[in-house]
Parts: structure tokens; sequence; C-alpha cells
């Protein structure tokens, strides 16, 4: 029987900065290529959906404006996504996207709910932290799904490479663990600290660039995740010959260490 | 005394930097000029006694410029008009001062064209009046220098707001464009009135009613957010067009329509050697400034028509049977349009994909994934990938299906152009795709081997 995943792309028209894109069609062709059929349904402000019926979500970042409209609509799917995440709904969230995912944004004129999924909140900063970025993520995916599932990424790679664009500061609480630790690079807080969040199979990050084409094995890790998900047992996926996205990742990690950061 | 000492600087400046060859020749003079004396650009630019046009927006700014200043040449107007890579302050500055006499009483030309980036729009209508102001479009660009759309926009409201004596033509299928009449009392629209179903079914920079927030109902899209749009909570809508292009036809290497100025009774056929719809719009914004300027429609006619590419704007270039066709490209918009463009015929098409990072580029590359490159991703026979960031344009030929039996990758641009042009055949077309500095460091390497007279136009 052919395996079958669905992704809900949460509100493509209002939240697609940044190459976001990318993400979706790295997602659909590693699928594709492995004789997986990934389903793809765009939920837009007003849309309804059974997220139970859904494996992975992904939502994107948005300019302010979009990202206003959509947060009214998000809350009032705040159970139902909390619910699933918590029954093992994988998560990807990128900027704008990772920042709702929390408890609430602080703009500077007003506080954006958020719906929590992350122990996190975001304060706008004083200034956009903008650049290439190396993520060391040896240490920290130890923690990723402790408990719930038994999946581990068995090809654990040492770095997620992108680059951030962004004046939120987002920290986290205790119960969100940081996605990994800046090696180069501005992270949540600006700080050089921490990177991004996981909270169960739900993960948020500053990184664009776009994210997942440059790290395919975190691609695949997502697709793993759903797939347990969908049929609660592990899953061994065919080894994709990722030449030319491991020399972009190699290319982005040489270009971070020359290129110049800024923040303005 | 200080515009002469500023203009004599400015003039040593550039000499300086043409005969020890360190490039710089279009700003270094006008940064020290203006060191010297601030109020040069005021000064100079208030001695025009036809006045200035000011040419902003995100896309097609210096060909708009190009087809205006032929327009108005046509008309027998002596034309200044500043060339691509210095639309800054300084740029200006340099570009007045090197064209001025050296006490600054006299500026060599009656009117002046600045094309002017948008950030840097307040701080030229700060320093002059302009005429005219048009506002060609507003679409994601470089989001890492500028931060975001909306925010772009209101600089340039702000710029407008600065100059309330000048004429604003704004772009009527631009929502966030159009929107622009808040700040100015002397508003003309121009567009395009036609339904037209784009190919492109990638996203939508802006989708939001400024007014109320609510998400706009697209009739039809041109490209873009560009269409005939509708908010349909708040009646915001698509204004009535001043000027307009109808019965439009597309070609790979030529474009007609129809031009329609609501003061005049009779419409004209407009034609343009560049393609694509993109090159249309340069050419109706410059119809429409050089109606309200009063020209005749059929000088305007005859003088576009024999506009040529700007500079890395589907510009040709020849090298032995072969040529080359070089499209600028600098943002998802704009490199969708140029891969929708090479679509019109069917011809496998020899590519060369040079992807740098640099500022002036864009220092983030995820604009790439963006563009609807699987458009074209069936009508190559061979495509070559280079730059700084060669890698990361190869994974998305990658991922847009491309076949990667014909793809080869070579960081260095001269020896990639080489063994590009090695795969194109006699009599064929080489396709060049640059960002801006890759477009630059191409053409040096052309200047060096004697193919192009100058490194600017």
């Amino acid at each position: 029987m052919k395996i079958k995943l669905t992704l809900a792309h949460l509100y493509p028209d209002n939240m697609n900065l940044y190459g976001d894109l990318g993400n979706i069609v790295t997602l659909e062709k590693r699928c594709s290529w492995r004789q997986i059929d990934l389903e793809i349904i765009k939920v837009n402000v007003g849309d309804s959906i059974d997220l139970e019926k859904v494996d992975l979500l992904f939502l994107g970042g948005g300019q302010d404006q979009g990202q206003k409209i959509i947060a009214t609509d998000l809350l009032k799917r705040k159970e139902e996504i909390q619910k699933e995440i918590d029954r093992g709904l994988v998560a990807l969230t990128i900027c704008g996207g990772f920042q709702l995912f929390g408890q609430y944004f602080q703009t500077k004129t007003e506080k954006i709910p958020g719906i929590g999924v992350f122990d996190s909140y975001t304060v706008a900063g004083e200034k956009r932290l903008i650049g290439n970025v190396v993520v060391d993520i040896s240490k920290s995916s130890q923690e990723w799904t402790p408990g719930f599932n038994h999946f581990t990424p068995k090809d654990k790679r040492a770095t997620l490479v992108g680059f951030e664009n962004h004046s939120g500061q987002t920290i986290l609480g205790s119960k969100c663990k940081p996605l990994g630790y800046i090696k180069k690079g501005f992270g949540n807080r600006g700080d050089g600290g921490y990177e991004g969040g996981v909270y169960k199979n739900a993960f948020g990050t500053y990184l664009h660039g776009s994210l997942l084409p440059k790290n395919p094995w975190f691609a695949d890790y997502l697709i793993s995740l759903a797939y347990f998900r969908r049929y609660h047992d592990n899953i061994d996926l065919a080894l994709l010959d990722d030449q030319i996205e491991l020399e972009a990742h190699r290319a982005a990690l040489t270009r971070a260490e020359t290129a110049k950061t800024v923040s303005i | 005394m200080r515009i002469l000492i500023a203009n004599l600087i400015a003039k040593i400046a550039r000499t300086a930097s043409r005969l020890t060859k360190s490039g710089g020749g279009t700003t270094l003079p006008g940064l020290l000029a203006e060191k010297i004396a601030p109020n040069i650009i005021t000064k100079l630019a208030g001695r025009l006694p036809q006045g200035t046009i000011i040419i902003t927006g995100t896309n097609g700014k210096t060909t708009t410029a190009k087809m205006l200043a032929a327009i108005l040449e046509a008309s027998g107007l002596k034309v200044i008009y500043n060339s691509s890579g210095s639309n800054l302050s300084r740029g200006i500055a340099s570009f007045l001062s090197l064209n001025s006499n050296l006490l600054g009483t006299k500026v060599n030309a009656d009117i002046g064209i600045f094309e002017v980036d948008e950030a840097t729009m307040p701080e030229i209508t700060g320093k002059i009046s302009p005429r005219l102001i048009i506002v060609t479009n507003l679409f994601r660009d470089q989001l890492d220098r500028y931060g975001e759309l909306n925010k772009t926009a209101e600089i340039i409201g702000s710029a407008i707001d600065k100059s309330p004596q000048s004429t604003v033509l704004l772009n009527g299928d631009d929502p966030l464009v159009a929107d622009l009449k808040k700040f100015s009392h002397k508003i003309r629209y121009f567009g395009i009135d036609e339904p037209l179903v784009s190919k492109s079914t990638g996203a939508i920079d802006s989708k939001i009613c400024l007014h109320c927030g609510h998400e706009l109902d697209y009739e039809y899209r041109y490209f873009g957010h560009l269409g005939r749009y509708q908010c349909p909570n708040c009646g915001y809508k698509k204004p009535d067009l001043d000027y307009k292009f109808t019965k439009l036809d597309l070609k790979v290497d030529e474009s007609t329509a129809l031009f329609k100025n609501n003061s005049e009774k009779e419409d004209f056929t407009i034609k343009t050697k560049l393609p694509g719809l993109y090159n249309l719009y340069n050419a109706l914004a410059a119809c429409a400034i050089a109606s309200e300027l009063g020209i005749k429609t059929f000088i305007i006619q005859t003088a576009l028509e024999q506009v040529s590419a700007a500079f890395g704007r589907m510009e040709t270039i020849a090298i032995g049977k072969k040529r080359l066709a070089l499209l600028l490209v600098k943002n998802p918009t704009g490199f969708t349009q140029v891969i929708e463009t090479l679509t019109y015929d069917k011809k496998p098409k020899n590519l060369f994909l040079i992807l740098n990072d640099k500022f002036a580029d864009g220092t983030d590359i995820s604009w790439i994934w963006d563009a609807e490159l699987e458009m074209i991703n069936r009508l190559t026979k061979n495509v070559t990938v280079s730059g700084l960031r060669a890698e990361d344009m190869l994974l998305r030929l990658k991922y847009a299906d491309f076949d990667l039996k014909q793809i080869l990758l070579e960081k260095n641009i001269a020896l990639a152009l080489a063994a590009a042009l090695e795969k194109t055949n006699d009599n064929e077309v080489l396709y060049v795709l640059p960002t801006y500095t890759a477009m630059l460091e191409l053409r040096k390497i052309l200047f060096n081997r004697g193919l192009v007279k100058g490194l600017v136009e």
C-alpha cells in the first residue's frame, strides 16, 4: 500500500515571505522521490480543516500586516492545534509563524496573543537582526521529542544553515527547548545564544534561506516524524543522492564565515 | 564659492578614478561634492529650466528612465539622467555636479530625469522639488536592506508628502502604490486595462487592503499583485486610469499595445523592441509621464520604437556568431517575469544563471525559491550556474525538476562564461540572468575583452 501523508500549509496567501515555498517544495519532492504521496492542503483565513487527518503543519513568516490578520484566525484554532500537537502532529513554524506559536508577541504598540504551543514569548527589539546563520544542534537534538515516540534522527548532522531577518526577540520558558545554539549569527534574543524552539514534534525557528533545501536531513526527520504520527511506526527512509544539497550546505557554512551580518 | 570647490573636487575625483580605473567614478565625486557643499543637489537641480522628473519603485526604474529620455530628446529637449548604479543621493550629486559648469550657475540640460531608490526618496524630495514623481510598482526586493514592503510604501509616502507641488503618477494596478494617493492632491493613474491571465501561480506579495486589513479580491492578475482588485469589505479598488494600455500583444522580442490618454481623443499603437509584460509597463510609465509633460503622442510613439534595452535588461551583445542576451534579475517577481518571457516561444534555450549575495544583490538569497523556475524546466538545452551562491542556484534547479545532466556549475564567472559560450551553438542566443553585482562583474569581463564599450551605459 502506498504511504500517504498530509501537509497543511497555514495561510500561504498571507504568510509567505522569504522563500517559504522552498520548504514546501522540498518536503513534496523528498516524499515523491520515495514514492510517498504527500497531499498539500492550503489553509487560508476562514477555511475549515480537520487536523486529525493532518500529519504535518507548516506556517511561514509574514509582514506585520499579514501577521495581524491571521493572528485572529489562528486563535480560533488554538485548542485544536494544541490537542493535535500533544498527539504527535508535526509542525514547522518559521519567523513570524514561530512567534505566533508562542504565548504572545509584544510589539511597541500592542500585545498580539499567540496560541501557546511553545512556552515562549516575543518582544519587539530595537534593531533588525539580519544575516547568515549557522546553528549547532548536536547537543540540543538529544532532547527533541523526549518520551513521546521512540524515533530519534539516526543520521544526525551537527548544523543547520540559513538566514535570519527579524526584529522580534523570542525568549523560551522551561517547557520549550531550543532548536540549537548559534555558531554564527544572532539567534532568538540577538545575543548569539540559543535559536528556535521545540515542543514535542513542533519546531520553531528564525531560519529561512530556505531552511529545508539546504538541510535535507532535517526535512527527512520531519517526514519520518509525520510517518510515525500517521502509522504509529518508525520508517527507514530510502537514502537519496544529496550531493547537491550538501554542497549548498557547505557553501552556506563558508559564506556565513565570510559575509558580514548587520543589524539596522 | 563652496559649489565651485565642490564641482572642482568632483571633476578631479572622476578624472582620478578614470585614470586609475579604480571604479567608483559614479559615486565618489558626489560623495565629496556633498561633503563640501551640502546644498549642491538643491542648488544645481534648481538650475534646470524644465525641472526634474523622479522615477522610483521596485522594478523598471532604469528602463523607464531610458525610454522617457528618448522621448524627451525626440521632442527637442536636452536631457540629463543618472545611469544605473548611482540612484542614491551621492550618485545624484555626482551626476549634477559633473553636468554643470564650474561656478554652478548653469546645468548643461533643459530637464533632469532622476532614478531614485525607494529608501533615498525622502532625502531627495527634501532637497529638490520635482515637477513630477512616478511610482512604478512595489515588490519584495532586498528585504534585508529595507525591511518590509509596507514600510517601503510609507517611506515613499513621506517623500511625496514633502513635495506638495509635484504631480504624482501612480501605478493604479498596484494596490500598494495606488494607495499613496493620500499623500498628494495632484494624482494621476496609469495602468493596464485588459483581462490577462498570468501563468504565474506563485505567491502574491501583498494581498491585503491597506485601509481595512481585509483580503483583496482579484478579478484578474497581470503579475505579482498587479491586476484588477477590489476590497470586499471597504470597497477600496483599482482606480479609474488616466493613462492606459489595452489590446496587448506580447512576443519574446517585441510587444505592442494601444495607448489611451483620457484627455486626448485618439488612441495610438505603441510598439517596443523590449520583451515581456514588465517592459510594456515601463513603456506605459514613460508614455504617461511624457503625456503629462504635454508631449504629443506621435512623438512618443516614434521615439519609443527606437529604444533598445537598458543596461542588462535584455541587452544583446554579439560574440562571434553567438549572441548574449543579458537579463538582470533582482527579486522573485522580476525573476519570474523574465522566465515567463523566455517561454513565449518554445525553442530550447541556452541559460546562464549567476547568483551573487553581496549587499547590492541582497544578502538573503531565499527569494530564488519564490521565483517560478519550474515554468522553463523543459525549455532548456543547457544550463550554466555561477556566482558566489552558485550551489544554491543549482539546488533550486534540482527542486524545480531541471534535467541535472544539462547543468554545469562553475563558481568563477569568467570560466563559467567561457563554458556556457562553448555549449552555445553558432547563431544561437545565450540568455544570461545575473544578479546586480554579478552583472557588473560580467560586464567587466566583456569590457576587458573589448566586447562592450563601457562599464556602464
